[in-house]
């Protein structure tokens, strides 16, 4: 049984009218949500702190154009909120910055976290030129009729992970209408429960139908396998590791936008992976000829080892690549199998330590000789 | 003329066992090839996976870890975490095909010498029997 | 001045690999660094060979700059020099772009060989990584008409495509198909054909001449180009528009040859902020974007590096979200660099304009102070 909000309005309407609520009764001071910037259909992330501004703002646009557990990070990275906000946030963001937490990275004090049951986010390729706002309305149709959104980002199209773990309130998205008369919010916690009162609604109780949940996870998994075939892993090795990863130019900016990515300095950055004339001297003894910068697939895969016990499968390292490497796929993928072997799930609870600095007296006895 | 493939390998040594054990095969006078060059670290959780795949993409034939048996380590957890280490990148090379025999990990405790001798004349036939590692001529990587 | 006219058999292409693998095998140079193409056949990347038969899949002139030359030869040398000697094959924004990191210590150009070649420009990256077989094309009509509407756009507006300081130049203007020219610039190069047996006995006339006419007509296109740009961009408002879409990856600070810091400014410690700040920064304005100081990042990062800048537009290209940051730095950089009349990578004497002063300058930026004041502390006494 779970405790529901009914809000007598569009989720679109909904969202906003909760938090034009919270705003306005001094339960906290500043929003974190997406909101409309310019002329055309640009988003951004923006801190609100005028309720009047809430007007502009769309919490549940289908855009990501940065990971707010980066924006989290930045806001609380050197201490913990002073005063309550309200961040909005999606699933993997969610479970980015709890990741970030166990790292010690940032605070979840006085942070409200409203998320919602996630259809998928367009690429950043697709935000030019205003084409989300075109395909909007196509994409809470498919939202309504519980299918997967064609044009999405392909980790978002395979997403188990549409249930946000942590979140304080939970806007119930997908199977619902996007601009119709109703607006579901699930209260997940006591934080939800306290911030939410007062609010104008129908309080209900309600059973949520695991059926529906299940059926449209299993849409999800059968894209999941549907990308993961495309990329034909078991076709790869060093060969097609050099196919893939080839023309990548060393920009570093997958590492940029990677939540889980926080290195003040990264080692391919430090001095210690700079090639001094004699490495140099001695590569081209073995080899006929080497490429300048070097070390560009050891960077990938060592990236991989470092991060992918974490990985939320969130796609912005593949929306970045200026080169389109599909490296969310790789790296989600990865991260499955790593987080599989490890039985642990990114981001899902807070407590639960990362595999790798924890242990087991008996294990991986295949392993070793 | 083909030239006989002769492996170049690297080896990761802790301080408090394995690399003792290695002094040990040394004085008793076993024999086993040397193409393995070592390293010794104050324990096997010192390994930072990039140790082991940069080893890897400059053209080692073959990386092995070495360290106390788990229980024994010196650092008390030392070798639970290198076991880890070593379990994730095994999976990821595993995963991409990228050869993960020419990965091993081995916990040999200050007195087995013999041992020492043999998962390391093991390892070295093994990897003359696999080939040279094809990163050694690649030039895009 | 004299060069050298080699008659083309086949390709242009082909003569000038001949010439380096000639080069390579008369030990005139240890290694040349030079775009190969890629695996996957849809890039290019700079490779550092010894071995002549590399230079099969290489490419003087290739359609695309994945990476700027600069950043190869500040990978390759910013440790220390280079031992052996080594023949870089780069087009003349790379070029200018390695001898300002020069002037900022952060290449070494002895043993460094500098072979600069003509450019038409080159095709935006992600353009040609979506279809390489279109972009060849696109790419061989650019050279014909030396420039074509494929190119970046900061490519399509460049003055400085001939004519720098490198050591030997590549001509392919003013030359038939039929011929390429080798133009010594430095003493290095005339050494360089001595001992390849190469000798000067042309005159290089039709070369300057068509450089020069290309040069008049690209002026005024640049001129004309910034005007329109300036008008679209000037004022908070359309500035600010210009930069709404940016997400602040930074991707365009990495690209680019000039910025070589190891802890960029705007990644460090002095942006990270405690969380009052931010709340009281949106208190005040009623909202604050996140992440926050978008413009500070860009302005900051042009005032850092907007002399040395020679408008390669590889950030462009590394632009997730496609803003025109090449052509709004290009404009900023040609007027700020007019002020010190500077050419950035021209002269390798001359220093930065940063590094140098003059004790008596820019008195029409002071002159309102010292009026203003001057006469008031005279009445105090």
């Amino acid at each position: 049984m779970a405790k529901v909000l009914e809000l007598g309005k569009s989720i679109d309407e909904g969202v906003r009218a909760l938090l034009r609520f919270l705003l306005e009764s001094g339960k906290i001071k500043g929003v974190l949500t997406l909101t409309k910037i310019s002329r055309d259909d640009d988003v951004a992330y923006s801190l609100i702190t005028n309720s009047e501004l809430v007007e502009d703002t769309v919490p549940l646009y289908p855009l990501m154009p940065s990971n707010t557990a980066k924006l989290l990070t930045r806001l609380t990275l050197l201490e913990p909120m002073t005063e309550p906000i309200a961040a909005v946030v999606k699933p993997c963001e969610l479970r980015g910055f709890i990741e970030l937490i166990k790292l010690n990275q940032g605070s979840l004090e006085n942070i409200l976290f409203i998320s919602s049951t996630c259809g998928g986010v367009y690429s950043l390729k697709t935000a030019e030129k205003g084409n989300v706002g075109e395909k909007l309305p196509q994409y809470w149709e498919s939202i309504k009729k519980m299918e997967v959104p064609p044009d999405v980002r392909p980790t978002c199209k395979g997403c188990k992970y549409f249930l946000p773990y942590s979140a304080d309130i939970t806007v119930d998205l997908i199977g619902k209408e996007y601009n119709g008369k109703k607006c579901e919010i699930l209260i997940n916690t006591q934080k939800g429960e306290e911030f939410i009162s007062g609010m104008e609604g129908e309080l209900k109780e309600v059973e949520i139908p695991t059926e529906y949940i299940d059926s449209y996870r299993n849409k999800r998994l059968a894209e999941r396998e549907k990308i993961f075939n495309e990329i034909r892993v078991e076709k790869f090795g060093l060969e097609e590791l050099i196919n893939i990863f080839g023309k990548c130019i060393g920009c570093h900016g997958c590492r940029t936008v990677c939540p889980i990515c926080y290195c003040k300095l990264c080692y391919f950055d430090s001095r210690e992976s700079d090639y001094k004339p004699i490495n140099f001297e001695t590569e081209l003894e073995r080899k006929d000829g080497m490429r300048i910068p070097p070390d560009t697939i050891l960077y990938q895969i060592v990236r991989l080892t470092h991060i992918s016990t974490s990985c939320v499968g969130c796609g912005m390292c593949s929306d970045i690549c200026p080169v389109d490497i599909p490296l969310s796929i790789i790296f989600s993928m990865m991260g499955e199998s790593v987080q599989g072997m490890f039985e642990y799930v990114p981001g899902k609870n807070v407590e639960e330590k990362m595999p790798l600095i924890t242990f087991k007296t008996e294990e991986f006895v295949e392993l070793e000789l | 003329m083909e030239e006989k493939f002769e492996p170049q390998m690297v080896g990761f040594l802790c301080r408090w066992c394995s690399y003792q054990a290695a002094d040990l095969a040394g004085t008793s006078r076993m024999k086993y090839q040397p193409n393995i060059v070592f390293t010794r670290v104050m324990c096997s959780s010192r390994v930072d996976p990039i140790f082991v795949i940069k080893a890897f993409f400059h053209g080692a034939d073959g990386v092995i870890i070495a360290g106390c048996h788990p229980g024994d380590c010196h650092y008390q957890e030392g070798n639970y975490y290198a076991r880890r280490r070593f379990a994730l990148i095994n999976k990821i090379f595993e995963k991409l095909n990228l050869e993960p025999e020419r990965l091993r990990l081995a916990w040999i405790s200050a007195s087995e010498g013999p041992k020492f001798a043999k998962v390391t004349q093991d390892f070295v036939n093994d990897i003359r029997k696999i080939g040279p590692n094809r990163t050694r001529k690649e030039i895009f990587l | 001045m004299k060069g050298a006219k080699i008659l083309v058999d086949n390709n242009r292409e082909e003569v000038i690999l001949e010439f380096l693998k000639k080069g390579l095998d008369r030990t005139c140079f240890d290694a040349i660094l030079i775009p190969l193409k890629v695996p996957s056949e849809d890039s290019f990347a700079y490779v550092l060979l010894k071995n002549p038969s590399l230079l099969d899949r290489a490419s003087a002139l290739p359609p695309v700059m994945p990476v700027q030359g600069a950043k190869a030869l500040y990978s390759l040398t910013k440790q220390g020099k280079f031992k052996q000697k080594v023949a870089i094959v780069m087009r003349p924004c790379e070029i200018r772009a390695g001898i300002e990191l020069y002037k900022l210590k952060q290449t070494e150009l002895e043993n460094i060989f500098l072979i600069s070649i003509d450019c038409p420009g080159v095709l935006p990256l992600s353009d040609y990584i979506k279809d390489p077989e279109k972009g060849t094309d696109a790419f061989k009509e650019t050279v014909v008409q030396w420039g074509s509407e494929f190119t970046r756009p900061v490519c399509k507006i460049c003055t400085r495509f001939s004519m720098v300081a490198s050591d030997l130049h590549i001509g392919l203007l003013g030359a038939e198909d039929r011929n390429i020219f080798l133009i010594p610039r430095s003493e290095k190069g005339e050494n360089l054909l001595e001992s390849l047996d190469i000798s000067l006995e042309n005159d290089m006339e039709s070369w300057v001449t068509k450089v020069k006419e290309l040069q008049e007509e690209r002026k005024k296109k640049r001129e004309q180009e910034h005007k329109g740009l300036k008008s679209k961009i000037e004022g908070p408002d359309k500035f600010l528009e210009t930069f709404s879409k940016c997400i602040n990856c930074h991707n365009c600070m990495r690209v680019c040859p000039i910025c070589y810091c190891r802890e960029c400014y705007f990644d460090s410690d002095a942006m990270k902020l405690y969380p009052e700040n931010y709340l009281m920064r949106a208190k005040n304005k009623g909202g604050l974007r996140f992440p926050p100081d978008t413009l500070l990042f860009h302005l900051g990062r042009m005032s850092h590096m907007v002399f040395s800048c020679v408008s390669c537009g590889t950030c462009e290209d590394a632009c997730p979200v496609s803003i025109p940051i090449a052509q709004v730095f290009a404009l900023v950089a040609d007027n700020a660099q007019e002020l010190f009349h500077y050419v950035p990578g021209e002269n390798i004497e001359e220093p930065h304009p940063l590094a140098t002063y003059k004790e008596e300058e820019f008195r029409d930026i002071e002159m309102p102070y010292v009026e203003t004041y001057t006469k008031k502390e005279m009445k105090d006494g």
